[in-house]
């Protein structure tokens, strides 16, 4: 039971992260409909640069404005300098591009960075557990991510729902002439929104930084849970992104933590183990094909 | 009474908050050339894609010689017999004139699992090819990829696509669009001398070509059906006039 | 047109010289890296099929690369372990295990296209580069958990598969052999997009929603043809397989998709041959920029940028039709 709360906050955790990868993603794929493979290096943009800040000036404050504002400002770069030119072309072109993006991002960190992976510590004030359930205990950073992720959830809530931006943003994304018949300055917007994604895949790389290794590649495999989560959740919808994360991050959690003891029961203890470690691998790749089987455009689909 | 070819009965449809079909009937009889007009907007394109299958009904029902064919993908009822042209052209841009055509013919049987001998030599082709090319006078360009085509000629192709498959109900939508007096002229004709051989739904903004060509004709407003008849009649309907005819003066 | 054969006959007529050339200068590595190329070459022109003729954005055609190298790789194994199944120690005797292996792996590499490629095809456009990409990369993970083959580490051949009249373990032969895959797979291919298959699927690629209403069952025709082209990359894993007699779950890796991409794109979509050509290019500019630079990805991203935004439409074309059409 204790084990099971723990995989669960784990398992959450991991779907906040998903969360701020995917949210700024399925916006950009919605809205511009341009297919950007490139989202994962904004992650690993903002990993670098925070772990490298906060590694030589101490401050994790600084690191966070710091990632922030590199991945924002990566995003803004990319979108002006390459995407823009390729709203209107096929989506192959766009796959390409950004293809090489991801191969210049990747070997540029392994220039500047090296190969060998950064290693970044927990800030002094959020190290340490607390006993969340008697004989529980929990790591202080992994709750801090935790509330973050969710607070960014609770804060784009406001935002598409309660702001005029936000809005026109959402409308756009389930309506593309709809934008344009506001008499928004697309150009602007479409900046802005690349920007902003970015910058949350930006956070989401920083805030990873000290649980897993900062290394060159990290966005990639980063990138394919978030299109799994946005398959999952229908593209352009920020609610259904926000679920499918949620359904992503418990479903790999949990089953990776869970499925050697099921199999155990029925199968001898090598095999079970072996074969859990596969199904675990698979399981949210099986997960979305059930997910397609029942509904091909995911769970909160936008209407074209 | 001839009977019906194609039933339509309370036929809904929405975007969102816009009634795009609204409560529509509409019955085609066997043989004859039945026009659909209304003002821009009035869900004429919105009707024939979900006769053609393209898009699906909410409620309501489709009949096709007896056939309940309201839920059934567009690519089974092209294999019951209906064929349509698209207002905006839908041609195999990258394809030759002649590989169009061809596609058309070959499309509608199925079974054409073959993946070694040359398309152009598949069984009864070679003459019906001939003969479409000719009889929509695109024989000179039968090489030429569809894209380089003329607007008017890609009209001609898209209309011809439609033609050549030799269906049960062919639905027009707006084929005189962009064509230019000639044109008109030229399609008018085709579509005269297919009359009686084979129904058609006819959707069209040129009241001549409607008055001259039409048995019956329906009106649509705002998605729903207002008025049929044959076109005196039509042209006597005071709703009618006030609703539609009465705007072209 | 004329110019297009002249081209192709240039190109065979070297790619048959090549290995005298090799032993000339006494340089083998350079028949290894040939045959790496007609390798690739064969399964970028396989890509080629589904984005080139069938407008299908795969982006995860490594994974049957990859499963038709395993395949191979594992049928190897157990074909060359004494006293397994009897009738399978008699191929692997009569020393024509290739005549099992490389259909067999060719086989595998259908069969999960078309299982794949049936829950893909579900969907269209950005879902279905997505998910393309989403199920290779739980390929990618399943190879790596299969502790029983290798895992992580990957899995030694140990040797060649044996054919009849060529040995494969000479480095000639093998490179002949691929050669021979090569060109069977490119004949083939000329002759499948220009038959009434073809011109369906050519069709369903254009302007999807005109085939359907002309009566075509467009997704059969899709899964068709995913099928055939998941097979032939399963044959070019087959052959990388026994080229390095090493399968590893980084042939499943993602970025190999994206370089099979890259080389359609660099030799033209829709040209078949090109691809080879873009194969040959890509494979070449690897080896001569490693010369110069470990970080020889650093020019290859904004080269490909560039190419993306300028060369809309390949080398290939660029080079060999010169000026415009009838200019
Ligand atoms: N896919 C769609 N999504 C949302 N609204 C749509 C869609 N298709 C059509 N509409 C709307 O439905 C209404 C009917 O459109 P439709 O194209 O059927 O009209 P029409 O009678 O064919 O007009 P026209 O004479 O201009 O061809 C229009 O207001 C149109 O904007
Ligand atoms: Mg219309």
């Amino acid at each position: 039971m204790l084990l099971f709360c723990e995989q669960l906050l784990n398992g959450l955790q991991l779907g906040v992260t998903l969360f701020l990868m995917s949210a700024g993603l399925t916006l950009v794929f919605g809205i511009m409909q341009v297919i950007n493979l490139a989202h994962g290096s904004f992650y690993m943009i903002g990993a670098y640069v925070g772990a490298t800040v906060a590694l030589h000036s101490g401050s994790f404050l600084l690191a966070i404005f710091a990632a922030l504002g590199a991945s924002w400002l990566a995003g803004c770069l990319a979108e002006a300098l390459i995407l823009r030119h390729l709203y209107r072309r096929r989506h192959l072109d766009q796959v390409l591009a950004t293809f090489g993006v991801i191969l210049f991002c990747n070997e540029m960190t392994r220039i500047i960075w090296g190969r060998q992976p950064l290693f970044m510590d927990i800030p002094a004030a959020l190290s340490g557990s607390v006993q969340i359930l008697p004989g529980l205990p929990y790591p202080i950073y992994r709750l801090a991510v935790l509330a973050v992720g969710l607070a960014v959830a609770v804060l784009l809530w406001l935002i598409f729902t309660r702001t005029r931006i936000g809005m026109q943003v959402r409308a756009g994304a389930v309506n593309r002439e709809m934008v344009a018949a506001l008499g928004v300055n697309i150009t602007l917007l479409y900046t802005l929104v690349f920007g902003c994604g970015a910058m949350l895949a930006g956070l989401a790389g920083l805030m990873a930084g000290p649980i897993l290794a900062v290394e060159p590649g990290m966005g990639e495999s980063i990138l394919i849970l978030t299109f799994v989560v946005i398959v999952i959740g229908g593209i352009g919808s920020v609610r259904g992104a926000f679920i499918g994360a949620v359904l992503v991050g418990l479903v790999d959690t949990l089953g990776r933590a869970f499925l050697p003891l099921l199999l155990r029961l029925l199968l001898s203890p090598a095999t079970a183990d072996s074969v859990a470690a596969s199904l675990a691998s698979m399981a949210i790749y099986i997960f979305m094909a059930l997910v397609l089987v029942i509904k091909p455009k995911g769970l909160f689909p936008a209407h074209h | 009474m001839a009977e019906a070819l194609l039933d339509v009965t309370g036929l809904n449809k929405s975007f969102g908050a816009l009634l795009a079909t609204n409560d529509l009937s509409l019955s085609v009889r066997q043989g004859e050339v039945h026009a659909l007009i209304g003002p821009n907007g009035a869900g004429k394109t919105t009707l024939v894609n979900q006769l053609s299958g393209d898009l699906i009904a909410d409620s309501g029902r489709v009949v096709f010689r007896g056939q309940d064919i309201t839920r059934l993908p567009a690519h089974h009822r092209a294999r019951l017999g209906i064929a349509r042209s698209f207002q905006i052209t839908h041609i195999f841009e990258n394809l030759t004139v002649a590989e169009n055509l061809g596609l058309a013919l070959l499309a509608g049987h199925g079974g054409n699992f073959h993946f070694f001998r040359h398309w152009r030599r598949a069984p009864r082709l070679t003459e019906r090819l001939e003969e479409a090319l000719t009889r929509f006078d695109l024989l000179q360009h039968r090489d030429q990829p569809a894209a380089s085509l003329s607007h008017g000629e890609k009209r001609q192709l898209e209309v011809g696509m439609a033609l050549v498959v030799d269906p049960q109900l062919l639905i027009l939508d707006e084929p005189m669009a962009g064509l230019g007096p000639g044109g008109t002229v030229e399609l008018t004709r085709i579509i005269r001398r297919l009359k009686g051989q084979l129904t058609i739904l006819l959707v069209e903004h040129d009241m001549d070509v409607v008055f001259s060509l039409a048995d019956r004709i329906t009106v649509l407003v705002y998605g729903h059906d207002i008025a049929t008849g044959t076109p005196a009649e039509i042209r006597g309907n005071a709703l009618v006039r006030q609703a539609y005819l009465g705007e072209e003066g | 047109m004329t110019r297009k054969q002249l081209f192709l006959l240039l190109a065979a007529v070297l790619l048959s010289l090549l290995p005298a050339a090799a032993h000339l200068f006494g340089n083998p590595y350079l028949l290894s890296l040939a045959s790496r190329i007609l390798i690739y070459g064969l399964a970028a022109a396989s890509l080629d099929l589904l984005l080139g003729y069938g407008a299908m954005i795969s982006l995860g055609h490594a994974a049957y690369v990859g499963i038709g190298a395993y395949a191979a790789g594992i049928l190897h194994l157990h074909l060359g372990a004494p006293g397994l199944a009897p009738a399978l120690a008699l191929v692997a005797d009569s020393e024509v295990s290739g005549l099992v292996i490389l259909p067999l792996a060719v086989l595998a590499a259908s069969l999960a296209a078309l299982v794949i490629g049936a829950l893909c095809l579900r969907t269209t456009g950005m879902h279905f580069i997505m998910i393309t990409l989403a199920f290779a990369q739980m390929l990618y993970y399943f190879f790596i958990s299969l502790e029983a083959y290798g895992g992580d580490d990957g899995l030694s051949l140990l040797g060649r598969s044996k054919l009849p009249l060529v040995n494969l373990d000479n480095d000639t032969h093998f490179y002949y052999f691929c050669l021979f895959c090569l060109i069977a797979f490119l004949l083939l291919a000329s002759r499948l997009v220009h038959s009434r298959f073809g011109l369906i699927l050519r069709g369903t690629g254009d302007n999807e929603r005109r085939a359907r209403g002309l009566g075509v069952n467009t997704g059969r025709y899709r899964l068709a043809l995913f099928t055939i082209a998941g097979g032939s990359a399963g044959l070019a894993g087959a052959l990388l397989a026994n080229h390095s007699e090493f399968v590893s779950p980084g042939l499943l890796n993602w970025t190999l998709s994206g370089e099979l991409m890259v080389m359609v794109l660099l030799g033209g979509i829709g040209t078949l041959f090109g691809p080879v050509f873009g194969a040959a290019v890509y494979l070449l500019l690897e080896e001569g920029l490693n010369m110069y630079t470990e970080h020889w990805m650093a020019y290859m991203g904004p080269l490909l940028v560039l190419a993306v935004l300028f060369a809309r439409n390949g080398l290939l074309p660029l080079l060999i039709s010169g000026r415009k059409r009838h200019g």
